[in-house]
């Protein structure tokens, strides 16, 4: 216990749950060795965190296997930048590990968070505009396609790109979006799709595609259906079930969705739920449409709960559906955009990504992602629920906002007041 | 002599008669009635959403009205008002004989106790009770395996999660409460001889409580009626938790136009439909409450004959000597014991839940994991701080008990005074502990809840002395000075409690967009003052609504309840009318205001709906921050945050009655005036 002791004065990049491992030994060895493992020594604690942000920085290609594995190998960026005072951020429910949002980027930054929930990117919009640039958010977390407006309307705030250097580390492909080409305002924070969830017991047979699933819906599992609380994907579920475009405006299309949605499907829902996890595994659904990383999550929950998860099936939706990004933005008016810059840049960091993704369950577009996982997090269960082979990968497509954003929306709110009928 | 007094009186009234009201006409004109007129002008505007304030008011257009009238919607509306009918007539069914028991079948002490176990519930979190009937109900929950194993349910188990009998149950819960207090303080006011006079007279026990206590409780049972269904018709937090598609509620509903939609026209005509359905429900209410003692009447004669006939057998019975009479009684008395602790168990069902699930093992607040344990009460109290602190509140208090005694032995100051001396022993902890260590930093802080605790704390504390001052104020005009400005003024405040939250709170949210541009205004809602920022003084403001009608409604009832030949005779004995309002009118309504005060940091501490919206970053509050988590899974330091939350309140409360019962006031006195007057 003695070696551990000493461990707190060193100021370090591994994550809290890597750092039990390190003995004090392998610190020394990675300390003098220097060979790119980014330890950020600070004499005594953590009460001197760069005040007036002066920004204590070391960086180097990283090299060697680090000893008990626990900084990933290959050619990685690690700076991180130190901060001060409160940051603010916005985001979707149960977004990151709390420890990362917490005691560790307190301990490793120097900055204490707060963190405020929303449920959907309108509400987000929302909130950011009726504060007029003045919320009080640092980061925000939008879906992509929701940034040009946000962009437009003066919500969001360009990026110093040279407090982000971390950013290198981000795959390629899941840079330089649409929505966003040089990512001066935004950058990866992780992916996800959309697929659904059933218990076989209930659904004793095979679930494939969108169609299968409003099938179940209205038959095995109605009234104790769940599906996402957004327009679009309501909508994109209803096109990918019948082989249209859900990036497509055409009226009549929008209509025909509207009169299966509202005035078929509608009755045998059971709730409007995007995190339907946890009412899974308190049995309040037989058949859930639902992210990925919910979906992950569930299982873990039903566990707890003293079910069997067994018996609950998770399918990709097919023949197409979404892939969503979700990405980190700093808000415009930020009061403490310094320490936003910062902490954005140090959830970069390969180590700290994939202790977010080891919580949350969803890619988060580090390059060389098999690797990070086999060297990092070789446990992961349910891996397959977060990774996708090209061929899976190839099936999704990415919502752009269309004219019909309005319709989409409209659509969800008759059939809320249909369900609830 | 006569000459100078009249000057002198005359001295005293100079100025209309609403100045003392004044300030609540400014605060009301600018944060009610010009906000809401901005709704319902939204009303007429069309979707934009590529303006930063999503309205254009370019064309102004009645479409929005038929849309709501729109098959689809009209249907929630009516579900809503459905829900909250029933729920207001089962709360009246499940309350009554609670009240009526409490009022006249126990004794003082007992009255005190029951009365008490109904108000401490709703020091708990109102969010985190709702979240808490998830537990119970839960299909896959334990109690429902237990129910499964017992072999009263299928193997389904309870089937009510996400449906609309359980927000009906859980709004049957949260509202309890509101309807027993007034319940309670009608009966209780009712003078014991009418009762006695009646039975005296040979009614039996049926017909003494259908044509003399009921009759007599009426105000109470209106006003508990208004207290309930209100708040219900506007309340969006209890189908948001568990209602799913089948429950939801028009708050609801009109909350998410404004969020999700962003379509405000929408939003804003389904908001003036709603006040004016709430209205009109209450317009037939009152009718209902005119018509049917009228029908009654009119069925007098029958009833009169039943009455007699009934009374002559009982004689007849009671002459030839059966007890039976006596038996009933005790069978009836022991009933409604049983039936008012059931209703007092059910009241604190979720509390325990609560409880229990802040020491759950596992990562999920409604998911018991099957094992118990402190890790989430331990990542609260991190170190020793929470002892040092609790150290020094024990040794300060000490001292403060010790300096009482040597000062009662060695000076002449009445016991009165010294009896301050300990609550004075608490206030300095207080301060001491705050000012030597950041105690509240380190005990609360982890996950962002510390800071939501002190947040409630701060934006209930400011808002309840805008009310309390506000309120006392409006309260003491009206009732001391009115005229045709308290009819405008009353019609306002009626406005205030009648118009649901959820309206309110977008309205405010707009306006305050507004008056970010407005010199002084702006400046205070956008950067603050101080150490409060501006989405601190934009809580202060949307929760200082309800509260101070609520202040204004009941000072006003204390005060008009006493004559004015007190304030009258200082000004007679020469006292400026400054002094006289120190020295006569505030002891008098000191009760008042601290009933009022304590009522209004209650519901601002529960309030979700407009803190929700409004609030920013840094003001975030304990309901805000939950109402956030409630969107995905909540962990189970939510129930620590919630008792600890609980806690704090009831110390809080301790402290004010013991500060009331030094000074005098008796207990049903509080609860008489915390019950509105």
């Amino acid at each position: 216990m003695t070696t551990n002791d000493k461990i707190p004065q060193l100021r370090m990049l591994a994550p809290e749950s890597f750092r039990t491992k390190l003995t004090r030994r392998a610190i020394f060895q990675m300390g003098t060795a220097a060979a790119g493992l980014a330890i950020v020594a600070a004499a005594c604690g953590g009460d001197d965190g760069g005040s007036g942000g002066g920004t204590d920085t070391t960086e180097g290609p990283g090299s060697t296997e680090a000893p008990g594995g626990t900084l990933a190998s290959g050619d990685w960026s690690r700076v991180i930048n130190a901060a001060s005072g409160t940051l603010a951020m916005y985001t979707w429910g149960d977004y990151n590990d709390p420890d990362l949002v917490g005691a560790l980027a307190d301990s490793t930054l120097g900055v204490s968070m707060k963190v405020d929930y929303y449920a959907s990117n309108e509400d987000l919009i929302t909130k950011l505009s009726t504060s007029g640039g003045n919320s009080g958010f640092d980061i925000v977390a939008p879906t992509g396609p929701y940034i040009p407006q946000m962009i437009e309307k003066g919500l969001i705030q360009k990026f110093d790109k040279s407090l982000i250097p971390n950013m290198v580390n981000v795959d390629p492909s899941y840079l330089a979006q649409a929505w966003d080409p040089t990512n001066d305002y935004s950058v990866c924070k992780n992916w996800g799709t959309t697929g659904f969830f059933w218990d076989s017991t209930v659904i004793t047979r095979d679930l494939v595609t969108w169609a299968d699933f409003f099938d179940a819906c209205m038959n095995e599992a109605s009234g104790n259906c769940s599906v996402l609380d957004t327009g679009p994907n309501l909508w994109g579920a209803w096109c990918w079930a019948n082989g249209k475009d859900w990036n497509g405006t055409d009226a009549a299309d929008l209509d025909a969705c509207e009169a299966f949605l509202v005035d078929e499907l509608a009755q045998h829902i059971k709730k409007f739920d995007s995190y339907p996890s946890t009412a899974i595994a308190e049995g309040a659904y037989a058949l859930s449409m639902a992210w990925n990383g919910d979906a992950r999550q569930a299982y873990f929950r039903i566990l707890e709960a003293g079910g069997d998860p067994s018996v609950w099936k998770w399918a990709l939706g097919t023949p197409t559906t979404e892939l969503w990004m979700d990405n980190y933005c700093i808000a415009a008016g930020a009061p403490n955009a310094e320490a936003a810059h910062a902490w954005i840049n140090w959830d970069l960091v390969p180590e700290i990504s994939i202790q977010d993704l080891q919580y949350h369950g969803y890619h988060t577009g580090m390059k060389d992602m098999s690797k990070l996982i086999e060297e990092l997090a070789p446990d992961l269960e349910y891996g397959d629920m977060i990774f996708f082979d090209e061929e899976q990968v190839s099936t999704m497509s990415t919502q752009e906002i269309t004219e019909a954003i309005d319709r989409q929306v409209d659509i969800l709110n008759k059939m809320k007041a249909k369900a609830g009928a | 002599m006569t000459v100078a007094i009249t000057d002198r009186r005359r001295r005293k009234w100079r100025g209309p008669k609403f100045a003392l009201a004044l300030p609540s006409i400014i605060w009301y004109s600018l944060f009610f009635v010009i906000p809401i007129a901005f709704i319902v002008v939204y009303s007429f505007g069309t979707k934009d959403t590529s303006r930063l304030l999503p309205v254009d008011l370019g064309k102004l257009t009645t479409g929005n009205y038929s849309e709501v009238f729109d098959d689809t919607f009209f249907k929630t509306f009516k579900a809503t008002l459905r829900i909250s009918v029933i729920a207001t007539l089962m709360c009246l069914v499940i309350g009554l004989p609670v009240a009526y028991f409490a009022a006249f079948k126990v004794g003082e002490k007992w009255r005190a106790i029951i009365l008490a176990l109904v108000v401490i519930p709703s020091f708990t979190s109102f969010l985190i009770r709702t979240v808490a009937w998830r537990i119970p109900l839960a299909p896959k929950g334990e109690f429902s395996r237990w129910l499964i194993d017992l072999g009263l349910i299928g193997d389904k188990g309870i089937q009510l999660l996400e449906t609309q009998t359980a927000v009906q149950i859980a709004i049957v819960y949260n509202y309890l409460g509101f309807m027993i207090l007034p319940l309670f303080v009608a009966f209780d006011r009712i003078d014991v001889r009418m009762r006695e006079a009646s039975k005296d007279l040979g009614a039996g026990r049926i017909t003494t409580f259908f044509s003399i206590t009921l009759p007599l409780a009426g105000p109470g049972i209106a006003a508990g009626v208004l207290l309930t269904f209100i708040p219900m018709c506007g309340d969006y937090v209890t189908a948001t938790v568990l209602g799913g598609a089948k429950g939801n509620m028009i708050g609801s509903m009109i909350a998410s136009q404004f969020s999700q939609a962003q379509n405000w026209p929408l939003g804003s005509a389904m908001a003036v439909l709603m006040i004016g359905a709430v209205l009109l429900a209450l317009v037939v209410g009152v009718l209902i409450v005119w018509v049917v003692p009228r029908l009654v009447g009119l069925l007098a004669p029958v009833s009169e004959a039943v009455r007699r006939s009934m009374h002559e057998r009982r004689t007849a019975r009671a002459l030839a000597g059966t007890t039976r009479r006596s038996i009933q009684v005790d069978i009836n008395r022991v009933a409604m014991a049983v039936w008012a602790a059931l209703v007092l168990l059910f009241l604190f069902i979720p509390i325990g839940l609560v409880f229990r699930h802040s020491f759950n093992g596992g990562s999920s607040f409604s998911i018991w994991s099957g094992e118990t344990s402190t890790k989430w009460w331990g990542e609260l109290f991190d170190g020793g701080a929470a002892w040092a602190v609790a150290l020094r509140f024990v040794v300060i208090t000490a001292l403060a008990l010790v300096v009482k005694r040597v000062l009662a032995r060695t000076t002449d100051i009445t016991p009165r005074r010294l009896n301050w001396v300990g609550p004075g022993g608490f206030v300095l902890a207080l301060v001491v502990n705050g000012l030597v260590s950041d105690w509240f930093r380190k005990i609360f802080d982890f996950a962002g809840i510390g800071d939501a605790i002190r947040n409630s704390f701060m934006a209930a504390f400011g808002a309840t002395v805008i009310a309390v001052v506000l309120g006392g104020l409006s309260g003491v005009a009206l009732a001391r000075r009115p005229g045709r400005w308290a009819k405008i003024f009353m019609g306002t405040v009626f406005l205030i409690l009648v118009t649901p939250e959820v309206m309110d709170a977008i309205a405010l949210v707009t306006w305050f967009q507004r008056l970010q541009d407005v010199p002084v205004l702006g400046y205070v809602f956008k950067n603050g003052i101080g150490p409060f920022n501006g989405g601190m003084h934009k809580l202060w403001v949307g929760q200082s609504l309800y509260a101070s009608a609520v202040v204004t409604l009941i000072v006003r009832a204390r005060l008009s309840g006493l004559d004015e030949s007190l304030e009258e005779a200082a000004a007679d004995l020469g006292a400026p009318p400054a002094r006289a309002f120190r020295q006569i009118t505030l002891p008098l309504i000191s009760s008042a205001l601290i009933a009022g005060g304590l009522l209004s940091f209650t519901l601002c501490l529960d309030n979700a709906v407009i803190s929700t919206l409004v609030s920013e970053a840094g003001s975030t509050t304990f309901p805000v921050a939950l109402l956030g988590a409630t969107k995905s899974t909540i962990k189970p330091f939510w129930g620590v945050g919630a008792v600890m939350l609980f806690m704090i309140t009831m110390a809080a409360l301790a402290f004010v009655a013991v500060v009331l019962r030094r000074s005098g006031e008796s207990s049903s006195d509080i609860a008489a005036t915390l019950a509105g007057g």
